[in-house]
């Protein structure tokens, strides 16, 4: 063989190669999503098998350290990036998702969903639901707090929270904050600061330490004792009723403008509202889901404290003012 | 010059395959950055709140760290009891525990059910006290190791006239040990400064609110929360400013060192023990013990659970610790390469007339990277990446270069003592007898090895403990143990987390254990 003749073998080799990957890739879906979602307990592995078996594709995930890392890592590749969803993004952070440009509009019917405060927007699609609220242990604690108030008045409670500008919990009670207290939150917060163990920077610090001894009450999901009842049979883990109003967290999903497979995130995103998908997010994510079509889920769920009121702030507002608010909670706590 | 860098071209190599993508991932940041926005930055007062608490608490966290291992090593280096080398062992792992588990293991012993809370009472665990525990707790043990290295270097000789003229404990240390120990006193005292200037999850943790919080938390939000480049890249310039400008200060003011033509060590002769060096010798042993120990103690209570050796049988924990050898190894050869260029770069200015001063400006350059957060390092990286068009489809590579060149102060730290010596020792019987390049590594391997391997072992477990780049940036097949144990937490499994750390850790000390006795052969003695 010539020299000429095997360049040119190894050039029709490689476009062979190079055309067989890309067939390969045409049927694969890439989902960044947060790392819990995609563990081996968390509901991804569920999903992708359901998924896989109607859509005769793969599906990817790409796991982040956080629903912010998700974000970041879309906006890091800009329109070369590989995903087709983002699966994750939290409620609070959707403008600023939405105002990177790399979104794209779904075709999702989103009339089925049933969150708090309603469903509307053409860019997202909530995949499931929780409130924040501060999780207590009932063995140590006859008087649990009956309100928000009675978390920040009671000076002898021992409070440990996420920071804001660190975690989405942390941003979640800046807000709940904001719309209990509106223009004094500034003299809550300082009220607060006096009867704080720590901030921590993440969930986990936070409720480590909580399941430590290391603190009265903690901020978490009205969502958290399912799972000590579920997975460890354990009761004494509840949350605190709050009398103003909890508020939510919704998690949603977004297909990318760029996306490489267009049709088959579409797909996925109408997945999403399927009662096969919903049907994994409670004792997966220990969040609620977000159709009413679904399983009837264990009957710990039903005992969950359920809101009085649903308090919301629109998100064009959180998007203005976070800066603002984390500035106010700064100035207030370091007083 | 010319001939200089044609007779070190392989040292260049390593030193700029470090400098170079460290340089353009940092410049490919700032490219982002008008400086007509620097001043509105400035002039926020949280951040000098913020850059006046990083400060004192690192200043702190390494003056006490310093002031503790300075006589425990002393002791470490003259007595030899019982579960002394497990100790040591111990030490080297300390500052690769996962924040959160050292921080569970911390409040568990003096936190509100603790063993010792009362301790913690008297100071109130969150809060400074809180911080400088954790801090210590980490870098107490890495400064034992730093100042034990140098003890190496004392002569034979030395210790065998302090014996024949029967000197006590106390007086060997001013006349003797205080000369060697002081020369790693500057470079400890700016690693662990450094270390704890940018300490993050510990300082939120345990800080007990807002009011102590690090630069690093506000380069953590500008990137993630607000993917603001531009603030991100100035915050990491601020935080290289006043790294460098202690750094500069601690070696400008630190006493000039005379240099030393010794002779090889051989066999140490004891010295007169009296009743007061004893006393000294048990108050720092039981000072670090009781720093040290409980934590540990508490980190590794898990193993006597059945949920841990059920955690043990768990596939997913195998993949995941094989994925962590994949990535450390490589890296830490990386970084063995990388600082042993820097070191013979240094070593060979070191006595040269025109460039004696660059020795230090080298070594210098291995701290850098401490200073820029390792989230900044990998955008950089990320951003040329995507401008060369080539993605995300080389993380690993990524990771494995920003794990070496995190450990490289570590390893410059590790083998240059040994290196200096034996330039200053031999330069000229060397340089008569034309050894150099490969022939003079081989020449020096059975002296040097054992520093090697030391350098090797720290880069490893670095990397092993390292949860970094991965989890920050993203990727399906790069799941590696830290990594896992976060998933875990992260889904309410803390208990089970805490096993998986507890296999890091052994793992962490099986490889020091391992790298030091394959590497260092059987001299190696710390």
């Amino acid at each position: 063989m010539s020299f000429k003749k095997s360049l040119l073998t190894a050039f029709s080799a490689s476009v062979m190669l190079v055309t067989a990957s890309s067939a390969v890739a045409a049927s694969t879906l890439n989902v960044y999503t947060y790392d819990s979602f995609a563990s081996d307990w968390g509901p991804g592995p569920k999903i992708k098998t359901k998924f896989e078996a109607q859509c005769d594709c793969t599906l990817n995930y790409v796991t982040l350290d956080s629903s912010v890392g998700i974000l970041s890592r879309v906006q890091l590749e800009g329109s070369s990036s590989s995903a087709d969803v983002v699966l994750g993004l939290d409620l609070n952070v959707m403008e600023a998702a939405k105002k990177t440009g790399l979104l794209a509009e779904h075709a999702v019917d989103t009339s089925k969903v049933n969150v708090a405060g309603g469903w509307s927007g053409k860019y997202f699609v909530p995949f499931d639901q929780g409130y924040f609220a501060f999780i207590y242990n009932s063995e140590t604690m006859a008087q649990p707090p009956k309100s928000l108030k009675e978390v920040i008045e009671n000076e002898n409670l021992r409070v440990i929270y996420q920071d804001p500008r660190t975690s989405t919990p942390g941003l979640g009670l800046l807000l709940w904050m904001k719309s209990v207290y509106g223009d004094n939150a500034d003299q809550a917060w300082e009220k607060l600061a006096s009867h704080t163990v720590t901030v921590t920077k993440g969930w986990y610090d936070g409720y480590s330490l909580f399941l430590k001894g290391e603190a009265d009450v903690v901020l978490s999901y009205t969502t958290s004792p399912a799972y000590h009842v579920v997975a460890e049979g354990e009761t004494k883990y509840k949350a605190a009723p709050a009398s103003e109003g909890f508020y939510p967290q919704v998690e949603v999903a977004a297909m990318l403008k760029n996306a490489p497979n267009k049709e088959l995130a579409n797909e996925f995103m109408s997945f999403i509202l399927t009662a096969e998908f919903q049907n994994t997010v409670a004792t997966g994510n220990w969040m609620l889901p977000v159709i009413d079509d679904v399983d009837e889920l264990p009957e710990i769920f039903g005992q969950l404290e359920q809101p009085t009121k649903v308090l919301i702030l629109p998100a064009d507002e959180v998007a203005r003012h976070r800066k603002a608010w984390i500035n106010e909670w700064l100035d207030a706590t370091t007083r | 010059m010319k001939l200089f860098v044609r007779s070190y071209w392989l040292a260049f190599g390593g030193l700029l395959s470090y400098l170079v993508v460290g340089l353009a991932a940092f410049v490919s940041l700032l490219a982002y950055s008008s400086p007509v926005e620097w001043l509105g930055y400035l002039q926020e007062p949280y951040l000098w709140r913020l850059i006046r608490f990083s400060f004192l608490q690192a200043l702190l966290s390494a003056v006490i760290s310093i002031a503790i291992a300075v006589p425990v090593a002393s002791c470490l280096y003259h007595r030899h009891f019982w579960g002394r080398r497990f100790l040591l062992n111990l030490f080297a792992i300390s500052m690769v525990i996962p924040a959160i588990i050292a921080i569970l293991g911390i409040v568990m012993v003096y936190g509100r059910n603790g063993v010792l809370s009362d301790v913690a009472d008297i100071f109130g665990l969150y809060g400074l006290f809180g911080i400088l525990l954790a801090h210590v707790f980490f870098n107490m043990p890495l400064a034992v190791r730093l100042i034990l290295q140098v003890y190496q270097m004392i002569p034979d000789a030395q210790w065998r006239l302090a014996s024949q003229f029967s000197f006590g404990r106390w007086y060997a240390f001013q006349i003797i040990e205080w000369h060697y120990i002081r020369k790693a006193l500057p470079g400890a005292f700016v690693l662990i400064f450094m270390l704890c200037f940018s300490s993050f999850a510990v300082v939120l943790s345990l800080g007990g609110g807002p009011k102590s919080s690090t630069l690093e938390v506000a380069i953590y939000q500008a990137l993630r929360f607000d993917f603001d480049i531009a603030k991100a890249s100035f915050l990491s310039l601020l935080q290289i400013i006043i790294c460098s400008s202690i750094a500069w200060c601690v070696y400008r003011y630190s006493p000039a060192l005379a240099q030393d033509i010794s002779v090889i060590e051989g066999q140490k002769s004891d010295l007169k023990g009296g009743k007061v060096s004893m006393c000294i010798d048990v108050a720092a042993c039981l000072l670090a013990l009781l720093l040290m120990v409980p934590p540990f103690l508490a980190i590794f209570i898990p193993v006597l659970s059945s949920l841990f050796w059920e955690t043990l049988h768990d596939d997913a924990l195998w993949r995941a610790l094989l994925v962590s050898l994949k990535i450390a190894l490589p890296s830490a050869l990386l970084s063995l390469l990388i600082g042993l260029s820097v070191v013979v770069l240094a070593r060979a200015s070191l006595l040269s007339t025109h460039y004696s001063k660059w020795s230090l400006r080298l070594e210098q350059m291995g701290n850098f990277v401490l200073m820029v957060p390792s989230i900044v390092l990998a955008t950089g990286l990320f951003l040329i990446l995507r401008k060369l068009g080539i993605g995300f489809d080389y993380t690993f590579w990524v990771v494995v270069w920003v794990n070496a060149v995190m450990a490289l102060p570590f390893v410059i730290r590790s083998i240059a003592p040994v290196f200096y010596q034996y330039e200053k020792r031999y330069h000229f019987l060397y340089r008569s007898l034309g050894i150099k390049g490969r022939h003079r590594f081989v020449l020096e391997w059975p002296y040097t090895r054992s520093a090697l391997a030391q350098g090797m072992a720290y880069a490893l477990v670095l990397s092993l403990g390292d949860m970094g780049v991965v989890a920050l940036f993203g990727s399906q097949d790069l799941l590696s143990l830290p990594l896992y144990l976060f998933q875990l937490i992260g889904s309410y499994r803390v208990e089970q987390g805490a096993c998986v750390a507890i296999v890091l850790l052994l793992l962490c000390l099986i490889c020091f254990y391992l790298t030091n006795r394959i590497v260092g052969g059987k001299i190696a003695r710390i």
